[in-house]
């Protein structure tokens, strides 16, 4: 009789795939485990966070630096494509190297893994309140900035890189201090 | 805010000791006693101090007792 794949909604996750990501132990993603690899991967991640936040400002910065076509063309194509890797293919090879632990649901852990899931989240909550400072900080004393505007500084971006972060830095805690996943 | 580790009291153990004289892999204790192979690792290395629950599976699939595998001081060698 097939074992029912049990959902946990909360984490979004599933008891197949969760336990799958915890015991994989020779996938072609091995060598991200590492944590140098995780390391790197981290930086990348935050860096493409940080230019996704920038692209808050881009309008101002386009004038600033006095952009013509052609070379406007090409830096967003440089910083969209720098954006899908670091942001969208890092979070899934962030998840990957970090066996998927900050997702996990506890009664799928052992007491050790729970341990350094909820360490993540700890420190996750102290640097988010760091991201959050900087975010009224930029708010209130940096570039004027309006949400979803074409002529102006759009916000948007700062949101959907705050969102990003918030979303990551569990994994990333983990990826970066751990030594063994 | 410190990103500093928390300095626990270290438990020093006989887990790989134990182990390898029943001829059994990490992932074998792992296994028995219900945690990821990686976690043994950890405990071996005296890097992780494990609950009492864990201490005491660890210590009936090895067939010892607590107090023979784990200590609050250092094993002496060869004992």
């Amino acid at each position: 009789m097939l074992k029912k794949n049990k959902i946990y909604w909360l984490e979004g996750v599933t008891e197949k795939g969760v336990k799958s990501l915890l015991n994989d132990e020779n996938s072609r993603f091995s060598w991200l485990r590492r944590q140098r690899n995780r390391r790197v991967l981290v930086l990348f991640m935050a860096m493409g966070i940080i230019v996704t936040a920038l692209g808050s400002y881009y309008t101002g910065l386009k004038q600033e630096l006095r952009l013509d076509g052609s070379a406007e063309i090409v830096w967003l194509t440089v910083a969209v494509l720098f954006i899908l890797f670091a942001v969208l293919v890092g979070y899934s090879l962030l998840r990957i190297a970090v066996r998927g632990l900050a997702d996990a649901p506890t009664e799928l852990l052992d007491e050790r893994q729970v341990r350094v899931r909820d360490t993540s989240y700890r420190y996750a909550y102290q640097i988010s309140g760091y991201l959050l400072i900087t975010l009224l900080l930029l708010y209130f004393f940096g570039p004027e900035i309006s949400l979803f505007s074409d002529t102006a500084n759009d916000g948007s971006y700062l949101l959907i890189a705050t969102l990003f972060a918030y979303a990551s830095l569990p994994s990333m805690v983990i990826a970066w201090r751990e030594r063994d996943i | 805010m410190s990103m500093s580790r928390n300095p626990e009291e270290p438990v020093y153990n006989r887990i790989e000791e134990a182990r390898v004289a029943l001829g059994l892999s990490r992932q074998d204790l792992a296994d028995k006693v219900g945690v990821h192979y990686q976690t043994i690792g950890y405990l071996e290395r005296e890097e992780y101090s494990p609950s009492l629950v864990l201490a005491l599976r660890i210590a009936k699939s090895l067939n010892q007792v607590v107090s023979e595998l784990f200590s609050l001081t250092p094993f002496k060698k060869g004992k």
